[in-house]
């Protein structure tokens, strides 16, 4: 009975009803959108941090990342990295080794990075031969071949098929040099990379560093980022060893996990003025409608009807508007947070994170996208509808009947 | 005095109220002593503006007196509180109102029995009872229609079928046939007083109609908030 007769008043000024019900969805769909393509980008950007270059997990010897030396070295890699590969959760692993170095060709020179992968390991890893933009990616064995970044060539006018020559300093103390021939050119992820990447199959770098078993870092690459801190922790029990550090993500590159949880909060800034509008909208509308009932709510007063009975009128028949609204807005919340999924929308500027490119919006097709702007709005509406329902369960009777 | 030969319905005494528009007292009702009992049919009537509603709504207990007690059926209306009130008025007091006041979105079978749902009365009972009222009242083709698509006449036949639904003590009517033509008045008029002479129904009105005037067995006439004249008609 307080059903149907809420129902029927939902019903009644036509286009009052519409205004709430598009204020309630809007807002809804607004904020979908907002967590959808924020969480999209997020783990858009993410993924390609740690997915295609930095790992999901890293382990180095002990305060390696904060004062690099060619010296601090991650012995014996193999083993370890068959030991993390065994870990349930890890897709993949692949050893890196770095230093530094003066390449030239013919009157150019440039400082580099020398970056020893193993270029299989690092394929099923980071992809890295999605990375060659030009020529091809290293062999399986070593065989003096090296490919650079784009910037580096860019810099010393080298294309495929040069040489270069190398010159650093070797772990034993001697000067290191060598020549390579470029086989590939590859676009290194972000700008700094791209004009110092220099990558050597992992045995040559080995070779020329006089480094033996030994590697900088092993990046680890796992199934679902949403267990990082897990897996770090099984990790680090695994190898049992203090002189290693094994680090997730957030830990290994925290300027850029604090930059996204500030980005996270800018959104839920963006969540909490969506409400407000919502909580304005359903105020004044709902205030409209009890201030135009007063007579109604009168009658029904002075014919016995207890002011809780009213009070519950005017909060249920917010709320039939708010399962209106919320069905309409997961439904195309969900439409367009699908479609914006899997074609993204073109950014209207050319906008860089942390010398990576973006191009594309991307959102994201999940729960929280929905549950929590259909809460928010819900709880809101019904918050804001307890004002007017108490104004209208308090209205005197006598009064009401008096109003013309 | 006027003898009471019935049941005592309502009992007022030294009934007082004084509204403040804007922090000046206006005195609306001064002191009214006035006893309704079981079986009347009783006008009042007075110039505008001499108390007649303020009246109405303090015995109804749809507003609180400044001064003065009454009773309803023997309990006293002003020490009760407000839910206490709202319980009383649905179970003993049925009102019509000048405007009709009908509910634009419930039908008029919802409208007539809304206050038996109040009173938590089973349906079966419910639909029973409302269609043998409605049908009593010439309205048996209409209940499902909504109030808008009733004549005034129509609408205010409804509201007689809300007030007397589920047999209140008394009937309050202000001013019901204010927005009627003079016929339809009238036949309402003693459709009410049919169920006065058949069924018993107290009710009391006010108004201004020479026409209700007429029709009543008791004038009670009031002044500047004051009774000015009581008498019994045959
Ligand atoms: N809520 C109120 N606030 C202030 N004054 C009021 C209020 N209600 C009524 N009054 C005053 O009380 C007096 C009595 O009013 P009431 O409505 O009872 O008269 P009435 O006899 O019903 O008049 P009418 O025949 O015009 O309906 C009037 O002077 C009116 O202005
Ligand atoms: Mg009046």
């Amino acid at each position: 009975m307080l059903f149907k007769f809420a129902f029927r008043n939902v019903f009644r000024q036509k286009r009052r009803t519409l205004l709430t019900i598009l204020t309630m969805f809007g807002g809804f769909t607004l904020a979908a959108l907002a967590i959808g393509l924020a969480d999209g980008t997020y783990a858009y950007v993410i993924n390609m941090f740690t997915r295609n270059q930095l790992g999901h997990i890293q382990i180095h010897r002990e305060s390696y990342l904060d004062r690099p030396s060619l010296y601090k070295t991650v012995d014996h890699y193999k083993t370890i990295g068959e030991a993390v590969g065994r870990i349930s959760g890890v897709e993949a692993w692949a050893p890196r080794l770095y230093s530094a170095g003066l390449v030239s060709l013919e009157d150019k020179s440039s400082t580099a990075r020398i970056i020893g992968i193993d270029p299989v390991r690092e394929n099923t890893a980071t992809r890295f031969d999605k990375k060659i933009v030009e020529g091809r990616s290293l062999s399986g064995p070593a065989a003096h071949e090296v490919v650079i970044g784009r910037g580096l060539a860019k810099v010393l006018k080298a294309r495929v098929a040069d040489e270069v020559v190398v010159v650093s300093q070797a772990a034993d103390g001697s000067i290191a040099n060598d020549i390579y021939n470029i086989v590939g050119i590859a676009a290194a992820g972000d700008d700094m990379s791209d004009r110092t990447a220099f990558y050597l199959h992992l045995d040559d770098a080995r070779e020329l560093l006089v480094l033996e078993e030994r590697v900088h870092e092993i990046i680890v690459i796992i199934n679902n980022i949403d267990y990082v801190y897990k897996i770090t922790g099984d990790i680090r029990e695994k190898l049992a060893d203090s002189a290693l550090t094994v680090q997730p993500w957030q830990e290994f590159a925290r300027s850029f996990y604090q930059a996204m949880q500030v980005d996270l909060q800018a959104n839920l800034i963006m969540l909490l003025i969506i409400n407000l509008i919502v909580a304005v909208g359903v105020l004044n509308t709902v205030l409209m409608t009890v201030l135009e009932r007063t007579r109604e709510y009168g009658v029904l007063k002075a014919m016995g009807t207890r002011p809780l009975m009213i009070f519950r009128l005017v909060v249920v028949e917010v709320a039939v508007m708010i399962v209106i609204s919320l069905i309409i807005g997961f439904i195309l919340s969900l439409i367009i947070n699908y479609l914006l999924a899997t074609t993204g929308i073109p950014m209207p500027f050319k906008f860089s994170y942390g010398g990576v490119e973006f191009t594309r919006w991307y959102s994201e097709v999940n729960a929280r996208s929905l549950y929590i702007p259909g809460i928010t709005v819900a709880v809101v509406a019904l918050l804001v509808s307890i004002f007017p329902a108490t104004r209208a369960a308090r209205i005197a009777p006598a009064d009401a009947m008096r109003t013309n | 005095m006027v003898e009471i030969s019935g049941k005592e319905v309502i009992v007022a005494r030294g009934v007082k109220k004084t509204y403040y528009d804007n922090g000046v007292p206006v005195e609306a009702v001064r002191g009214i002593d006035l006893t309704i009992t079981t079986g009347e049919f009783t006008a009042i009537v007075g110039p505008s503006g001499s108390g007649k509603t303020t009246f109405l709504n303090c015995i109804s207990g749809l507003d609180d007196v400044t001064e003065g007690k009454i009773w309803l059926g023997g309990k006293l209306l002003t020490c009760m509180s407000g839910r206490e009130l709202s319980d009383f008025r649905r179970d003993r007091i049925g009102f019509i109102f000048q405007a009709y006041n009908l509910i634009p979105v419930l039908t008029i079978e919802e409208n007539v029995e809304y206050v038996m749902l109040l009173q938590g009365v089973p349906a079966r009972k419910r639909h029973r009872r409302v269609n043998a009222i409605l049908e009593e009242l010439g309205l048996g083709g209409y209940a499902n229609r909504l109030p808008t698509q009733l004549s005034g006449g129509q609408r205010q036949r409804v509201a007689i079928a809300r007030a007397i639904v589920s047999n209140p003590a008394i009937i309050l009517a202000d001013e019901p046939t204010a927005n009627l033509d003079s016929q339809t008045g009238a036949e309402l008029l003693d459709l009410m007083r049919n169920l006065n002479e058949k069924k018993g129904m107290t009710f009391v009105f006010s108004t201004h109609d020479a026409m209700i005037m007429q029709r009543a067995r008791r004038l009670v006439v009031l002044k500047d908030g004051l009774v000015a004249g009581d008498e019994i008609r045959s």
